[in-house]
């Protein structure tokens, strides 16, 4: 399983990539690969407010549906159209063009309070037992 | 429970889930991969988790013949038939196939592993012309080997050409390797292909040999996306105890003719009346996932709900089967409620892709 050093993570398995005030955020490789193939993916429209915890989309697949959080509190700044017609690239590249939205954040400092990569490992880990 | 190829499953880095009680393989690499595998190539699945029920003796065709929806006494030797075991008001308890080992004498039934028990309670509690039963399920495996390169994976294997049986019929093989076999030419995948019942120590090493050959491992997973794309149903999804054969459009399956089998007197009276909803199919026009419980809605009124949805890997859309008001015709358009939208479908007969060989 991948888990990207400079990364910031979720417990909900969401990523953020964090440059000035924009962060990119995505699911993980622990997320896609317990989903299994993805089938769908709906996001929110560019311009939407969100706080730390709202939903900023859904992804589903053969077998089960999982709702995507906003990492920290923002707005929505660039969503990954992409996703629409090729949902199974989230199996294929998650951390990379299978991110799913770009948040313009109301405060970098929130970041962290986030996992960083070595906590995320370990949650991952104690979730698997 | 585990089957006896739950290591096997491991060994192959599946991932288990829970299926009625089951620790079952719901996929080893994806479902997308294995059910291609299947229409394109072959596939294998594990299915010992069903129930084997052997009925023989000199009462076991009047008494199967009572229980069952098919014509019993009219089957020859190594015939299999689909059948249900009915309720009263025609409710279908399980649905299940019927071996013909030898006329008058000896048949075995396959049952839904989520209904083994209840079922032998049902036919033993039902059995008063005395017909032996017994519960074969712990001692026999079955794996399943579909797609249209099973043939001649399987002749590779135990030099035996399963081209040579007629579909729904069965051949019991004496082999060195796995001991006393049959293989039916049946599945529930619409894509070809054999199902072996064999010895549960015997598991194993036809798995193992089956998948040296070629023929790629698939889990329920698979197995569920490519009966939907046939339009079989799933008892427990589709069928239950509250739906009728007639409803569920599978009345070739019974016999309305024959005498006095339980069920018959509702089914018959539904068959008069006609049915107030059927079993259909929907495909999606727009991008989305049907799932089970799903309401479907025509002109602002609720005439129907979904019972089994999934995206078609083969297609790459979202289909669903669905108990509709029978007012509702084929090719007709009714919107499918997913959360909060509403999404276009079309009423279609299945399958939603071709069978093999058809």
């Amino acid at each position: 399983m991948e888990i990207p050093e400079q990364l910031y993570y979720t417990e909900d398995h969401e990523w953020g990539e964090l440059e000035d005030d924009l962060m990119r955020v995505g699911i993980t490789d622990y997320a896609q690969h317990e989903l299994g193939d993805i089938v769908f993916v709906e996001l929110v429209e560019a311009g939407t407010v969100v706080a730390k915890g709202d939903p900023i989309g859904t992804v589903e697949s053969v077998k089960a549906v999982s709702e995507i959080y906003a990492p920290v509190d923002g707005e929505v700044f660039e969503v990954n159209g992409a996703l629409t017609d090729t949902p199974e690239l989230v199996n294929q590249d998650c951390y990379g063009e299978a991110w799913m939205v770009v948040l313009k954040v109301n405060d970098p400092a929130q970041a962290d309070t986030l996992m960083d990569a070595r906590a995320y490992q370990a949650y991952v880990e104690a979730e698997a037992k | 429970m585990r089957t006896p190829l739950y290591h096997e499953h491991e060994r192959l880095g599946a991932r288990i889930v829970d299926f009625h009680g089951w620790e079952m393989p719901v996929w080893y690499t994806g479902i997308r991969e294995e059910h291609l595998a299947v229409r394109n190539s072959a596939g294998l699945f594990d299915a010992s988790h069903m129930g084997e029920i052997r009925v023989s003796g000199k009462e076991s065709a009047p008494f199967l013949n009572r229980v069952l929806t098919r014509d019993i006494p009219a089957m020859p030797k190594n015939r299999v038939l689909y059948s249900f075991f009915l309720n009263e008001q025609g409710g279908i308890i399980d649905d299940l196939t019927v071996y013909c080992v030898e006329p008058g004498e000896s048949y075995m039934l396959c049952v839904n592993a989520s209904n083994t028990e209840n079922d032998l309670r049902w036919v033993i509690g039902q059995n008063r012309e005395g017909a032996v039963i017994e519960d074969r399920s712990a001692e026999t495996a079955l794996i399943a080997l579909q797609g249209p390169d099973a043939d001649p994976i399987f002749k590779d294997c135990l030099n035996f050409d399963p081209g040579t049986l007629k579909n729904y019929t069965f051949t019991a093989l004496a082999t060195v390797q796995y001991g006393d076999i049959m293989i039916s030419k049946t599945g529930y995948t619409g894509a070809g292909g054999v199902e072996i019942f064999l010895p549960s120590e015997k598991a194993s090493g036809l798995w193992s040999s089956l998948v040296e050959q070629g023929a790629r491992p698939c889990g329920l997973g698979a197995r569920d996306t490519l009966r939907l794309e046939m339009g079989y149903p799933l008892h427990g999804n589709d069928i239950d105890e509250t739906t009728t054969p007639l409803e569920a459009g599978l009345s070739f399956a019974v016999d309305l003719n024959k005498p006095g089998f339980i069920g018959c007197e509702a089914l018959r009276r539904q068959s008069e009346q006609g049915v107030s909803r059927r079993l259909r199919g929907l495909v999606l026009k727009e991008r989305g996932v049907p799932r089970q419980g799903f309401a479907c809605m025509k002109n602002g009124q609720k005439v129907g709900v979904i019972t089994s949805g999934s995206v078609s890997p083969l297609l790459g859309t979202g289909i669903a089967l669905a108990y509709l008001d029978r007012t509702i015709e084929e090719k007709e358009e009714v919107e499918i409620v997913v959360r909060d939208r509403h999404l276009k479908s079309t009423v279609v007969r299945p399958p939603f892709v071709k069978a093999a060989g058809k």
